[in-house]
């Protein structure tokens, strides 16, 4: 049914952390590469693995096998930049693929209907392009779903329409580690329970995967029964939803993007969440100078403003790599005329001029997050995010405690749902604090405080001069005292002109039978505190 | 066909209610044992309007619903301006289960029918009176959703009225010391009571024994209360909650009628 409509061609390069290794040292493609993680191989080529090097070897066993072989340690930043570089060709043959993880990429084969006539076409252009271009080797799949097409591109074949789910039957029940890291504690289970293909899995009815495995579990099933996992399924796109950064002066420094583009991205995904929604595919654009852009789609599973940042700054390095040679010899020689490539020199001079950021695909958020033991609190969101789209996102405010003398040093309001970043420390000591009982409500108003003659009543820090007889609001009303309590200063930060302190208060109670609290600073009486 | 459908349907639409189930239906939220025999089931009633007025009503409101906090109810305030922290933590509330709404007061009535939906008390210092119809609508929610509202100042409609009627700050000792605690005389419909509210701690307690003598108004502190709260007169049926079910069971059959 929906086989024209999902249908994807998966390019993957086989063992992939290995080739970027390659890239990354410069060893050419004939000798032997291993890339350890953790102690343990996680890629080699193919000549390593003609030497019998496997994935789950350690040094040691390379060492024995292939002395001659080159062992990296695995590095992340260099596959994701190798890869974002490389895939550039792609740029002028396809209008939107997505890089699923360094190695991998999906393109919507409906993309490339109006191009290309028929699958494998489309496939051998694609394909020699990219190799043309790399010189790496690209394995091929073409299937139903994204999953299935992974698993075809493992195998290099093109799964038929409406075979995937027979094709995905077939496999064995290890491939659910192309589901992610944490798959790989249920494959272990799974085997246990004995089942061994991936169609023993999915013959299992969804709910008691759902009810023995989780979301996860139900999520794992989904991919081996061939349907399309729910993210891509939800797909929500009210708007374009974009941030867009113009630089002051073009850059090619990356540590400069990565700090621009986790600000840009923190309002992008400030900007997804006030329409209540979540973002999981990312696109990001580069402008250079010169007037080239660079653009790609990445898929980030914890969407984060560091996470974007993070591939922005791949994208940047993998992309002004491309001009890397160009721009050394142009500084050494700046009047040099026979420069091999004037436009990418131009760029690389300029830098990249503007980022943006657009919220690819955009998913409702399965729902909000509950706690066990706490009664409604779905309920309990739902309705404070309603009155902060009301009434704005201060009206709603939680309350915390932070550092400070008075209640409203200590008051730590913040809106729902936001952090909290008190000013003070709390568990800092605070001399002169105010003991309980405390006043129940904040005030700022400017009093007087009146002796019995009628002049204002001086503090000094041995006591006050007068006795207090009358508090005169700014109303014109007055109250009369009937009890006072000793008056006590606080001194502090006298080492720091901004943060100098110097008060002295007063609680007060009024013939009306109120309890205050007030504070002299600078010469004049302030109520601070009622005790209401 | 059995009759318990039509009665639930009944008493979720229009608050009507059999006579047994008024007062032993929905236990009420725990309140700090200084404060229960305030109420005449020895907790917040659910489902009902509850005022708090006078001096330190505040404190009182946030006393009361420390217990039910604590027992992961959410509570929210409306119009009480910027309380403070420290002092709604000393009282004993949860902070994890309190919402300070900082709305304007003329839109206190619509911030709380939002809130009555999901939030189990609202403590509100009512802007303004609402009008009868507005009134009724907002009783008959509370009721729906058995949730609890108190106001800070008297409300008609309310079934059971607390007033702060004098408070003794002790402790300033005239320039000497500071505030320690506030000896507290309240009126409900149990009566009248002292209290320290705050105590040395914050928390409401109970006055130590042989501190000071009450004045002998004890007599007359329930009808005082009646008469000046419901302000219909009718001091024997009015604060009675079966007497507002028939009430408006009347209403029902003449509209029906």
């Amino acid at each position: 049914m929906s086989d024209e409509f999902s249908r994807t061609l998966v390019l993957t390069v086989p063992d992939w952390p290995a080739v970027a290794a390659a890239v990354e040292h410069g060893i050419g493609p004939g000798r032997p590469v291993a890339v350890l993680h953790g102690g343990k191989v996680i890629a080699a080529n193919a000549p390593a693995r003609a030497a019998g090097i496997t994935a789950g070897n350690n040094r040691r066993a390379v060492g024995y096998r292939c002395p001659e072989a080159h062992v990296a340690v695995w590095d992340e930043e260099a596959d994701n930049r190798h890869f974002s570089a490389g895939v550039a060709a792609l740029e002028d043959l396809v209008a939107r693929f997505t890089l699923l993880s360094p190695g991998t990429l999906a393109i919507p084969l409906d993309s490339l209907r109006h191009s290309c006539a028929d699958e494998a076409g489309a496939v051998e252009t694609l394909v020699s392009a990219l190799v043309d271009d790399t010189g790496w080797e690209f394995f091929p799949g073409i299937a139903d779903t994204v999953f299935a097409a992974v698993l075809a591109a493992g195998q290099a074949r093109r799964v038929e329409p409406g075979q995937t789910v027979d094709f995905l039957s077939a496999q064995p029940i290890t491939t659910l580690e192309y589901a992610g890291t944490e798959a790989t504690g249920l494959i272990e289970v799974f085997l246990q329970l004995g089942l061994r293909t991936l169609g023993d899995f999915a013959r299992l009815a969804a709910e008691d995967v759902s009810a023995r495995f989780g979301a996860f579990g139900r999520h794992v099933h989904d991919l081996a029964s061939g349907r399309e996992t729910v993210p891509l399924a939800d797909h929500v796109r009210g708007e374009q939803l974009e941030v867009e950064l113009d630089l002051d002066a073009p850059t090619t420094r990356s540590d400069t993007l990565g700090f621009l583009a986790r600000q840009l991205g923190a309002d992008l995904l400030a900007k997804v969440r006030r329409q209540g929604l979540v973002c999981t595919q990312i696109t990001i654009e580069l402008d250079a100078a010169a007037g080239r852009s660079s653009s790609r789609t990445w898929r980030i599973e914890d969407m984060q403003e560091n996470s974007i940042a993070d591939r922005l700054r791949w994208q940047a390095e993998g992309w002004l790599a491309g001009g890397a040679a160009p721009r050394g010899d142009s500084r050494q020689e700046p009047d040099t005329v026979d420069d091999p490539a004037p436009d990418v020199e131009d760029f690389s001079e300029d830098g990249i001029i503007a980022l943006r950021l657009i919220a690819a695909e955009l998913t409702t958020p399965i729902g909000a997050t509950r706690s066990l033991f706490d009664e409604n609190t779905g309920q309990i969101t739902h309705t404070l995010e309603r009155l902060q789209g009301l009434f704005g996102p201060d009206a709603v405010l939680v309350p915390g405690l932070q550092g400070g003398w008075d209640p409203a040093e200590t008051n730590l309001w913040t809106p729902w749902q936001q952090a909290a970043v008190p000013e003070r420390s709390p568990s800092a000591p605070w001399p002169g604090a105010l003991h309980a009982p405390r006043p129940t409500t904040v005030e700022r108003l400017a009093v007087d405080v009146l002796a019995a003659d009628g002049t204002s009543v001086e503090a000094r820090p041995s006591g006050l001069e007068a006795t207090p007889a009358t508090i005169r609001f700014p109303t014109g009303q007055t109250e009369a005292v009937t009890d006072y309590s000793g008056s006590w200063p606080i001194e502090s930060g006298w080492w720091d002109p901004e943060r100098a302190v110097y008060r002295t208060r007063l609680q007060v109670v009024t013939d009306t039978g109120r309890a205050l609290l007030l504070s002299k600073e600078h010469g004049q009486w302030y109520l601070t505190g009622r005790y209401c | 066909m059995s009759a318990a459908p039509v009665v639930e349907q009944l008493s979720r639409e229009m608050g009507i209610s059999t006579a047994a189930a008024l007062f032993d239906q929905i236990p009420p939220h725990p309140v700090d044992p200084v404060l229960s025999p305030l109420f005449r089931r020895g907790g917040l009633p659910r489902g009902e309007l509850v005022t708090v007025s006078g001096e330190l009503s505040l404190s009182c409101g946030l006393a009361t619903i420390a217990a039910a906090t604590r027992e992961q109810k959410w509570c929210a305030g409306i119009g009480l301006g910027e309380p403070a922290v420290s002092s709604i933590a000393d009282l004993g509330v949860d902070l994890d289960h309190f919402v300070n709404l900082a709305t304007p007061g003329e839109d206190w009535l619509r911030v709380a029918s939002i809130l009555i939906e999901s939030f189990d008390i609202i403590l509100v210092d009512p802007g303004f009176a609402p009008s009868a119809s507005e009134r009724a609508r907002l009783l008959a929610k509370i009721r729906e959703r058995r949730m609890s509202l108190i106001s800070l100042r008297p409300l008609s409609g309310s079934t059971e009225q607390i007033e702060i009627t004098d408070t003794r700050w002790s402790g300033a000792e005239h320039g000497r010391g500071r505030l320690q605690s506030c000896l507290v005389r309240a009126r409900s419909q149990t009566g009248a009571h002292r209290f320290l509210l705050p105590g040395p701690s914050g928390t409401p307690t109970s006055v130590p024994a042989g501190t000071l003598d009450v004045p002998a108004e004890t007599s007359d502190a329930a009808a005082g209360v009646s008469t000046t709260q419901t302000g219909t007169g009718d001091a024997e049926t009015a604060d009675d909650p079966r007497w507002s079910t028939i009430t408006q069971l009347r209403q029902v059959i003449s509209h029906v009628g």
